[in-house]
């Protein structure tokens, strides 16, 4: 994950950039469906994997290519850097978080009971970018006649 | 056993050197997703570890706020693009100086000739 993330910021192929990219996202899903977080797994994979990854490439057709590549001796030599990166998170530990103060709350029970108001407020603040963006592209169209 | 919260601080710190070191506008914004996944991922994985469906819940919120972001962003991406033909953050903020000082000249040869 760490090594696929680094190559999405190094590589300057923005095509190759967000593959990687993508890949983070397959494996940051596969990571929550490990730990039991099925519904978040479930999110990140449709969300950022699929939708995400579609906008970037679109992105990429209207935005300017990068011609320069770098050489492979480079490109090896990030590869290990980025390595080096994720070793501290497969040996290094803080601690495990205490279970202690575990308290069984079910998923549809913290999305409606606990964060109701949020997903509400969450709601209009998306209907009103949805209808802002309408309301300027109406404009453009009618700007344009 | 993996620790999440180095995992998660590691991707941050990737998604930092990349947003302070790199100049096109698409890897600015891949810099961004990294950092908004890793703050997700250590909410999620830490609530997780704990039993609490609250990580799950923040997350499903924190998505929709992430793609609206991300939506608006590649717009304006590929409208700069489009309207400057470069994605170059260097470029961009030379062609606004060039046109500040065009503005500026602009400006005084108009006072001069009322003068």
């Amino acid at each position: 994950m760490v090594v696929s993330a680094f190559l999405a910021i190094y590589l300057d192929d923005a095509v190759y950039s967000v593959a990687s990219l993508a890949s983070t996202l397959v494996l940051v899903a596969i990571l929550y469906s490990l730990n039991d977080a099925v519904f978040a797994a479930v999110f990140q994979l449709g969300i950022s994997a699929g939708a995400l990854a579609v906008l970037f490439l679109s992105g990429e057709t209207l935005s300017e290519k990068i011609s320069q590549r770098k050489p492979l001796r480079k490109a090896f030599v990030a590869t290990t850097v980025a390595i080096l990166l994720s070793i501290p998170s497969i040996f290094f530990s803080v601690g495990n978080p205490s279970t202690t103060v575990s308290s069984e709350v079910s998923f549809p029970e913290a999305l409606w009971n606990l964060r109701a108001v949020d997903i509400v407020l969450q709601g209009l603040v998306i209907m009103t970018v949805a209808l802002g963006i309408a309301i300027v592209l109406h404009a453009k169209k009618e700007g344009g006649n | 056993m993996i620790n999440y919260v180095i995992l998660s601080m590691t991707l941050l710190a990737i998604g930092i050197y990349g947003l302070l070191t790199k100049h096109h506008l698409l890897k600015v914004l891949i810099s961004i997703e990294l950092i908004a996944t890793a703050a997700s991922m250590n909410f999620v994985l830490l609530a997780s570890s704990l039993n609490k469906a609250m990580g799950e819940a923040f997350l499903i919120l924190a998505f929709s706020t992430d793609t609206c972001v991300t939506g608006i962003v590649l717009a304006l991406l590929i409208t700069v693009s489009k309207k400057y033909g470069t994605s170059d953050i260097r470029k961009l903020a030379e062609l606004e100086w060039q046109a500040a000082v065009e503005n500026e000249k602009g400006k005084s040869e108009t006072d001069g000739d009322d003068g």
